[in-house]
């Protein structure tokens, strides 16, 4: 197998973020596949991609903006 | 040359020390409009900072990965003062002054030291010291260590570092800094430097939360342990950092600003390095929308702390620091270098505009210094007004809310999405002394230790048996049982003066409480007495369905002590309760217990952080203590009384230094 290096960007484990871990991805250039080393993701850059969308679902008002920040 | 002040060889400080404050407070009222003059106490302030770093953290391991380490790489250095000179070109380009927090390295570099000396005559900007950014060639053949966290040094290399590091400020600005920074200052390093460098009065001196849950997120690698401090700027006792001063004895001689303003529900929940004051952390957290590159959150989390001025006299403040590291050209993670560039020019553009709208005062560190001990009333000397925040989630979509708490006696906090019941509590009535760095007994861990920590003791809710740590109540009633944990509300911020002494009180919205045969209805409100080192916690029952009926109510606090999510040992410590008898337990993990009628008080004693805790009422009640177990190394206080209907009754959680 061909040996691991870094992609176009740095992408983090889509998986170990959401359990609030940030862990470098390294990429195969042969296979285009970007694999974690602490966990068992692996996947395309459009995997990924997909996959950091369905991070964001955790912020629920991520693209809310407040202009009151108490319930008096 | 200005900016600083030459003290010579650091002699005749303390009359160069008053001058320089009477100064640097002139400066900024110069530079005000008359409407601004009037209303320069109220004001929401803001301090940029930014540090010329010529390695950059993150260097090695992200931006360098697959090469040879090498620290003097000249292409390296370059691109680092590519980015300083960028974040310093936006600060001005939006109107906003700027703390030059020069780095060892830098101060090597002559286009560096250039820069500072030209934008502080071009903008004002304050040229200070950070002892951040150590690692440089010079560095690496003198010290023989690739350390870089001035905290973890040993005393004796901390001393040798500062005098150097200083040494080296002093001879290529002529005067030494009023102002440096790390991101951790422990109380031994900042009580050399002030006695070294009497002129020093602002310092960058923890990060909120950076404890467990940084070191988590980093895959335990990231060694900066340093829980429990406040949130917003204070004033370090010389006992202990993160713990303010009480009065002019303990007084450290500066003004501590954390490092970077943070979420404080999202950072006390999750990493904290994803939700501040720092554009790039917000993106670090993939808080922004992928096709439009908007950010919504990070103004969100700007204005939520503009809105702390209503519980806090009229003050609020922020901090922005973003290394170089964050800015680097070959981008950062999932971000390519335009959005990292995006998120620090909007970032400077909506500060820059506040300021346009009078809405935001930017001041250097030495500045803001002055201007936070006369706001405050230390001047006068008055040490205890505490810093308030009744926050709200502006991230998840929930309605949660907390309260935070802190002055020179405790940091608490209050989470009504639990009914009021206070979840994390440090006290710092015992101003632990506790060394850090290599030779101590903490060579990492920073944290002031917890009493109660919701996150890492467990809260309310327990796996299969045991308690977590909590400050709560419980409603009895014919066999049935109801942990206020359970009743989440709201709540609104007053501030009383009650038998000649200020009060800043929570009131919570009324809660229900439903039994098989009754309904009740009560309002919890909680007491910070300034300077007190007590909460006192009011329940007042509005209304019974059975206005004849009897209810338990059973107000306890489950604590242990630690920094970590690893338990420690609960030997030594000792349990009290004193009423028509005294009961004593010493703790030896047996499942004891005992009771006491009539109680005066119920109290633990840790001798491992010095500190005594107890629970008193005014009422007649019962008291208890309980021992706990191997699987469950908590301790429990508790009041328990019978309470009818328009009854109010009140308890107080009191903290004191363990002799």
């Amino acid at each position: 197998m061909a040996q691991l290096g870094k992609g176009k960007l740095n992408y983090r484990c889509p998986s170990c973020f959401m359990r609030d871990l940030d862990i470098d991805m390294f990429y195969n250039k042969d296979t285009g596949i970007y694999s974690c080393i602490r966990c068992q993701y692996r996947g395309t850059e459009k995997e990924v991609l997909e996959f950091n969308e369905l991070v964001r679902i955790r912020y629920g008002a991520m693209h809310k903006r407040f202009d009151k920040f108490d319930f008096d | 040359m200005s900016g600083g002040v030459d003290m010579g060889e650091g002699k005749d400080y303390n009359h160069n020390r008053a001058t320089d404050c009477a100064t640097a407070v002139a400066r900024v009222r110069d530079q005000l409009t008359d409407r601004d003059k009037e209303q320069f106490m109220d004001k929401f302030i803001l301090n940029v900072i930014h540090r010329p770093e010529m390695v950059p953290e993150y260097s090695a391991t992200v931006t360098g990965q697959g090469k040879e380490e090498d620290i003097g790489d000249k292409v390296l250095i370059g691109e680092s003062l590519d980015i300083f000179k960028t974040q310093q070109r936006l600060a001005h380009e939006n109107g906003l002054k700027v703390t030059i927090q020069m780095t060892y390295a830098s101060l090597f570099n002559d286009e560096a030291v250039e820069i500072a000396k030209h934008d502080h005559d071009e903008f004002g900007d304050e040229i200070a010291l950070s002892l951040l950014g150590l690692p440089c060639e010079q560095f690496r053949e003198k010290y023989k260590t690739k350390d870089f966290c001035i905290w973890m040094f040993s005393m004796e290399d901390k001393k040798k570092i500062v005098r150097d590091v200083f040494g080296k400020f002093r001879e290529r600005f002529g005067f030494y800094p009023e102002s440096t920074g790390s991101y951790y200052m422990d109380a031994d390093l900042i009580n050399f430097i002030k006695a070294e460098y009497p002129m020093v009065k602002c310092a960058v001196a923890t990060c909120w939360e950076e404890g467990p849950k940084a070191y988590h997120t980093c895959n335990n690698s990231w060694y900066t342990l340093f829980d429990g401090g406040p949130w917003a700027p204070w004033i370090p006792s010389k006992q202990n950092t993160h713990a303010p001063a009480a009065n002019r004895e303990e007084d450290s001689g500066i003004v501590a600003i954390p490092h970077l303003s943070r979420d404080l529900i999202a950072c006390y929940d999750g990493n904290g390095s994803n939700f501040g004051t720092h554009p790039q952390n917000v993106l670090r957290g993939m808080i922004y929308d992928t096709k439009t590159w908007e950010f919504p959150y990070l103004y969100n989390l700007i204005d939520q702390y503009r809105d702390l001025e209503k519980y806090n006299n009229g003050y609020a403040y922020n901090m922005m620091f973003v290394g170089p590291g964050w800015m680097n050209k070959a981008g950062r993670w999932e971000q390519p270098y335009e959005l990292l560039y995006k998120s620090y020019s909007d970032g400077c553009k909506y500060y820059g505009d506040l300021k346009k709208q009078g809405k935001l005062i930017d001041m250097t560190m030495s500045e803001f210094a002055d201007h936070y001990r006369e706001k405050k009333g230390v001047n006068g000397g008055n040490y205890n007004e505490p810093e308030c925040a009744l926050w709200r989630d502006i991230l998840y979509g929930s309605d949660k809310q907390l309260f935070w708490y802190c002055d020179p006696y405790m940091r608490a906090c209050v989470n009504m999405d639990q009914g009021g019941a206070i979840v994390d509590l440090r006290p710092y009535a015992a101003k632990l002394e506790w060394p850090v760095g290599i030779g101590t007994k903490h060579v990492q861990d920073a944290s002031y230790p917890f009493l109660i920590q919701e996150k890492y003791r467990a809260g309310y809710f327990t796996h299969y048996a045991g308690a977590g740590t909590v400050r709560s109540a419980k409603l009895k009633y014919k066999g049935e049982e109801v942990d206020l944990c359970l009743t989440p509300t709201h709540a609104h911020f007053s501030e009383e003066e009650i038998n000649g002494k200020k009060n800043r009180i929570i009131t919570l919205d009324p809660v229900t409480i439903e039994f098989r045969d009754l309904t009740l209805k009560l309002q919890t409100k909680e007491y910070f007495e300034e300077g007190s080192s007590n909460i006192r916690i009011e329940r007042n029952i509005l209304e019974m369905s059975d206005p004849s009926a009897e209810v338990i109510i059973d107000e306890y606090m489950t604590a242990c002590y630690g920094t970590t999510e690893y338990p420690e040992d609960m030997t030594g410590i000792t349990l009290k309760a004193v009423g028509d008898s005294t009961e004593s337990i010493d703790y030896e993990y047996r499942c004891r217990d005992a009771k006491v009628e009539n109680v005066k008080e119920v109290s633990a004693t840790i001798p491992a952080i010095e500190t005594f805790v107890s629970m008193t009422t005014d009422a007649a009640a019962a008291g208890y203590i309980e021992e706990g177990y191997a699987f469950s190394p908590m301790f429990k206080l508790g009041i328990t009384k019978k309470i009818s209907d328009k009854e109010v009754f009140s308890t107080w959680l009191n903290l004191a230094k363990a002799n």
